[in-house]
């Protein structure tokens, strides 16, 4: 469902948050909402919960657990909790709906298929009951992650695959703006900590069937469900310019 | 409904998907009109609908009521729930919501 009215508004916010830096975004969710959380991938996006700790120390934060994520991943979530003192609250799929697919397909279906019927089990079905919790949340995203789905990532958005029913969902991407070495540039000069996986290669980090390293020139993209060919939005509206 | 057609003149998949399966559940026959929004045409009179009610995907759907604001939906589940009075499965929510936000992959 969507109110033309939230939605016009909504895109004046977004050309004015454009213009501002990560933590004024992240100020501004935090302040326009008190049911919000940061979901918070185990790689990079700590970013944001560095700048939101230092607005709101006790800031929401959660995690999606596939059960496929690596070691190293599961310890920096950890060292996360602890170096913040904030919790973290690991989502795991439905045991059911996991093993319903385990023992239809295997282990590595979306080898032979898509990845996205385990995505869609692992994490957009958890996802989807965690968002049911809050009135607004924070990602990572950024447009530089990949030029074929996220180059049009607003700063703020009126998300309605997830809002509950007859309600709203706000979702914003601060990084959205931000290339990944000023994502870098911040977790070096504040100290962050990062996952140690990046220090040998890999820029994308996601479970560990699906993630590889990428070498100098490759894009982080490349590191991803690197057996499928790259997809392009299909039902995005974008007129063209026809007139010559 | 507004569906789109490509600059080059092709449908889009969605859109036909969509009205396949309105089509085949009964549910075409309850709408009152099924405009185009072509691409290649920004006066077209869907592309003119996306541009006033802020709109950047299709299929998507215009609900109009007496005395109230016009409702618009990019959801196809939500909106046959909600409008239709429609039940969807959770798998087919979930494709449609994989399949629309192909961002989501780095969650």
């Amino acid at each position: 469902m969507n109110n033309p009215a939230i939605s016009i508004d909504l895109t004046d916010i977004d050309t004015e948050l454009s213009q501002q830096s990560p933590q004024e975004i992240i100020r501004y969710a935090l302040e326009n909402h008190d049911n919000i959380a940061i979901s918070f991938s185990g790689a990079e996006d700590v970013v944001l919960i560095d700048m939101a700790h230092k607005i709101r120390p006790d800031i929401q934060v959660f995690s999606l657990d596939t059960g496929r994520l690596h070691a190293e991943t599961y310890r920096f979530i950890e060292q996360v909790r602890n170096h913040y003192g904030i919790n973290i609250d690991v989502v795991m799929p439905e045991a059911a709906r996991v093993e319903k697919l385990v023992v239809e397909k295997g282990l590595f279906s979306f080898y032979e298929d898509d990845h996205k019927e385990c995505c869609g089990i692992r994490k957009i079905v958890p996802l989807r009951k965690q968002l049911l919790t809050v009135d607004a949340w924070i990602t990572g995203q950024r447009k530089d992650q990949s030029p074929g789905t996220r180059a049009a990532v607003p700063v703020i958005q009126d998300d309605k695959a997830f809002a509950r029913p007859d309600d709203k969902l706000t979702k914003f991407n601060p990084l959205a703006n931000w290339t990944s070495e000023q994502v870098w540039d911040y977790i070096r000069s504040n100290n962050v900590p990062f996952n140690e996986l990046h220090d040998r290669g890999f820029k994308s980090i996601g479970c560990e069937p699906c993630t590889r390293p990428t070498g100098p020139g490759q894009h982080e993209r490349e590191g991803r469900w690197w057996w499928e060919e790259a997809t392009k939005k299909e039902c995005g509206l974008h007129a063209v310019n026809i007139s010559k | 409904m507004v569906k789109k057609i490509f600059a080059d003149g092709a449908p889009c998949k969605k859109c036909a998907e969509v009205e396949a399966k309105m089509r085949e559940a009964g549910q075409l026959e309850r709408l009152d009109q099924v405009i185009v929004a072509d691409e290649a045409d920004p006066q077209s009179a869907g592309m003119l609908l996306a541009a006033k009610y802020g709109v950047d995907r299709a299929p998507f759907f215009v609900v109009e009521r007496a005395g109230q604001p016009p409702e618009v939906f990019t959801v196809y589940f939500q909106f046959i729930k909600k409008v239709l009075n429609a039940t969807t499965t959770e798998d087919e929510e979930l494709e449609e919501i994989m399949n629309d936000n192909p961002d989501l992959d780095f969650i």
